[in-house]
């Protein structure tokens, strides 16, 4: 709650990171926009994730986009890290959605897992007779 | 007032369930009310005519979606030949619109207040289910004419609005309508009970967020329902109770078609009435392979579904691996305050191997190689989980342990109760446990994988290292799990890898999959045809004579009838005609029992002994795969197999069904007919027997042409 913007917060890092992969293989049937709305008290923020078949391409901008996801910027940012869930977010009313939901759906397949404690690698440890 | 009978009308994951004069008046814990998105909305509606509760004169199901009402004033105990006849008329859609008319039948005029008292809930259905109190706070509203219902739980709100087309009185607790009827006069008012889910929260949106203003028109239900029927393949039989039960089947599943947001207004089969009307993985996949030869379009739409849903994150709270294919998806408050994992779920192990199998099936049978090359990279991340994250004792084979030791299943097969996987002694295993159906389910996933990936990934080094791989697995399965005593196979593997020993329908599974080796297979059919696993209507889920064997215990000795379908397929799979049309005559007999809808499962007592099947107290009705059964048994029945652009029928019919027609069945064919006769002369008879498999006139299994 009222944590100061920097330019390293995972809302920011997450689109970055995206940006920079280029193409995301989760994502590879989806094709559209999705908007994501942050808002923080009266400012807000709005990126476009454009998707072609897999290639994304990230842009701060106030376009046109096939379905949109609104939250606030604090809890988009734990979203981001892994530490909200999305749908049950959705479900509490946190998070709002309109539009496609088939490519909202594709879409909140790239919020990483949530950590994990003792875990070091939390996307490779599966279950496994250690645990 | 309500006498037992409960009266259930749904369209998708909407329903309302009153008793038989239309109104409910619910207690915490059961199961009445106005259900959608798996929270009552509605958990008091009582109508009153100068304060006194009417009696059901008869009740009407027109239609899974629709019910009509005739009511009467009355003491409850007297029938008074009353003056005044009242009809409530009621369709589902998104909540419910209630027609009510009133018929004054005297020469006098007469004036009347009539009542109808509302009030919700908005209990979430795990809450009906176990009775948990609520931490939200409750609103009730008069606004504009309208009564709105409401509840909060922070930024968590649901609401049920209450309209009427006559201006009543509105209160906080119902709706009031004073009326004067004239000498033989009508009177009529239409009620709105709509459901709405905000998201995005913000009082302001109430009234612009409700689901799709309206409950959906009568007409173009009844449209849609014909439209299901017509294009569906026609039946004719020499035995009338298969026509009733055909039609019954079509009827439910059109009922139990539900659209999730993202299905594109398309639909898959939700798993059962009143607490599974939402997307299980498993129960989807089943109902749709079983009714590929009738509705191939409900397997399109679970494939596209649970592809979309699948698992991408390691979640130990949801079960979630990347690749696993979700178990059960909830949309209630519990859901949504983590008080339960379903967003979705993920705690089964074997919907994900079986989506494998249902894209390769849908394929066989359909043609449609666009929607597995769409699918391709869902497919291969199933392929992928089956070995990287099911493996759990990195031996070979998959195996289920839950990480949400809190809410999360213990039993992540079929057989999901807690006791359903015991020793022959009754003892429980620890875990991991390797049930014996996912080996197979693991072995065809691979074998119809490398078929896809040869035919339309071409991909034929993965083809050829998935045949490898199943070919390894079906030679270490046939050896860890055999029972050498017994001649059947284990019903899991324990943690040190040791049988767990009980003889179990499971094994029927085996031979749908194709893992058993050849010479196994006739001793698999001899116990599933034998006195400890076949009750004379079907297959037991555990064999009498086992520990835990309890003829009405869920999966220790019930009979399911969704079980006893695949089995039949199974036992077609290894050329066991007889056999598996024996199942399928005691499970068509059972089906007449309950004209033509079979529950989820009844008991396991001999039929010689009950006569009838005995229902499974709780069960769900009309269940998902209990609807389909009926339709894979005409599969198994007619010996339908697609081969490359062909459909090979090969008949084998219970004794007493004459002939046998299936006209139309759709596929890569186009449309095409199926016949099959009776292979066998049976003796004469004195008059058209009812019953199918009786004790007296079922034919010997084993004997085979």
């Amino acid at each position: 709650m009222g944590d100061t913007v920097t330019e390293t917060d995972a809302a920011t890092g997450f689109f970055e990171q995206l940006a920079r992969r280029g193409h995301e293989p989760l994502l590879a049937k989806a094709r559209g926009t999705v908007a994501v709305e942050l808002t923080n008290g009266a400012e807000g923020e709005r990126w476009l994730v454009t998707i072609k078949r897999g290639a994304v391409n990230v842009v701060r901008s106030t376009g046109d986009a096939d379905c949109t996801l609104r939250a606030a910027r604090d809890l988009f940012e734990r979203i981001a890290a892994g530490e909200v869930n999305a749908v049950a977010a959705f479900l509490r009313g946190e998070v709002a959605v309109a539009g496609d939901w088939n490519l909202l759906v594709l879409f909140q397949r790239l919020f990483p897992s949530p950590p994990r404690p003792g875990a070091a690698e939390p996307d490779t440890a599966a279950g496994g007779p250690s645990r | 007032m309500s006498g037992g009978t409960l009266v259930k009308i749904l369209d998708g994951n909407t329903f309302v369930v009153s008793d038989a004069s239309g109104d409910i008046d619910a207690s915490p814990t059961d199961a009445t009310g106005l259900f959608a998105f798996d929270t009552r909305y509605l958990s008091k509606w009582l109508l009153t005519i100068d304060g006194q509760r009417l009696n059901a004169f008869s009740t009407d199901d027109l239609s899974y979606f629709e019910a009509r009402f005739f009511l009467v004033p009355g003491t409850g105990t007297v029938y008074v030949d009353s003056k005044l006849s009242v009809i409530r008329r009621r369709a589902v859609g998104d909540g419910f619109h209630e027609e009510l008319t009133l018929l004054n039948h005297d020469e006098e005029p007469v004036e009347l207040t009539v009542r109808f008292d509302a009030a919700s809930d908005f209990a979430d259905l795990f809450e009906v289910k176990d009775a948990l109190a609520k931490k939200g706070t409750y609103s009730a509203v008069v606004d504009d004419g309208e009564l709105l219902l409401g509840y909060e739980r922070g930024t968590f709100t649901r609401a049920t609005r209450i309209s009427s087309s006559v201006a009543a009185d509105v209160d906080e607790g119902g709706l009031t309508f004073e009326l004067r009827l004239e000498p033989h006069g009508e009177w009529t008012t239409s009620l709105d009970v709509v459901t709405a889910m905000l998201v995005g929260a913000g009082a302001a949106q109430t009234r612009t967020r409700y689901a799709r203003e309206g409950a959906r028109g009568r007409s173009s239900m009844e449209t849609d329902l014909e439209r299901w029927l017509g294009t569906a393949p026609r039946i004719e039989c020499s035995w009338d109770p298969l026509d009733e039960t055909y039609r019954q089947s079509l009827v439910d599943l059109a009922a139990l078609r539900f659209s999730p947001p993202i299905a594109g207004g398309k639909a898959l089969p939700a798993a059962g009435l009143p607490w599974f009307m939402t997307m299980f993985g498993r129960d989807s996949i089943f109902t749709s392979l079983q009714a590929l030869p009738f509705k191939p379009e409900l397997a399109a739409t679970t494939i596209h579904t649970l592809g979309s849903w699948q698992g991408s994150r390691v979640d130990d709270f949801r079960d979630e691996d990347p690749g696993r294919i979700l178990h059960e998806l909830r949309y209630g408050e519990l859901t949504a305050f983590e008080e339960r994992p379903h967003s979705p779920y993920f705690g089964s192990v074997d919907a994900t191997p079986l989506y494998v199998v249902l894209l390769d099936e849908y394929e066989r049978w359909t043609g449609d190689t666009k929607l597995v090359r769409d699918f391709e990279q869902e497919a291969r991340a199933a392929l992928t989980w089956i070995d990287r994250y099911a493996d759990l004792l990195g031996n070979g084979y998959v195996s289920y342990r839950r990480r949400n030791e809190e809410s999360g299943l213990e039993n992540q097969c079929w057989k999901d109760s807690w006791d359903s996987i015991s020793y022959r002694d009754g003892r429980l295993p620890g875990f991991p446990r390797a049930t014996c159906e996912l080996q197979g389910y693991a072995y065809d996933a691979k074998i119809r994988g490398a078929r896809l990936a040869r035919l339309v990934w071409k991909d034929p080094d993965f083809a050829d290292a998935l045949e490898q791989e199943a070919a390894d697995l079906k030679k270490r399965f046939n050896r860890d799990f055999w029972v050498e005593d017994g001649e059947y196979f284990a019903l899991a593997l324990d943690t040190d890898g040791n049988q767990v020993d009980a003889l179990s329908s499971n094994i029927g599974h085996l031979l749908w999959s194709g893992i058993v080796d050849a010479p196994k297979a006739k001793s698999v059919a001899r116990h599933l045809m034998g006195p400890r696993l076949f009750s004379g209507w079907g297959v037991r889920t555990l064999a009498e004579g086992e520990g835990r064997y309890n003829p009405i215990g869920y999966h220790v000795g019930t009979v399911w009838p969704f079980d006893c379908s695949i089995i039949a397929w199974g036992l077609r799979r290894y050329g066991f005609k007889d056999e598996a049309a024996t199942i399928a005559a005691g499970i068509l007999d059972a089906a007449d029992f309950f004209d033509g809808r079979l529950p989820e499962a009844f008991g396991g007592y001999e039929r010689s002994v009950t006569r009838y099947p005995v229902e499974y107290p709780t069960a769900c009705s009309p269940q998902a795969w209990s609807t389909g059964a009926p339709l894979l048994l005409l599969r198994t029945m007619l010996g339908l197999e697609p081969i490359g652009d062909h459909l090979v029928v090969d008949p084998a019919l219970p004794a007493g069904i004459r002939h046998l027609e299936l006209l139309d069945i759709p596929g890569r064919w186009g449309r095409i007919d199926a016949f099959g006769r009776e292979r066998v002369e049976v003796e004469p008879r004195a008059a058209l027997r009812r019953q199918l498999g009786s004790p007296g006139t079922r034919r010997r299994p084993g004997r085979r042409r």
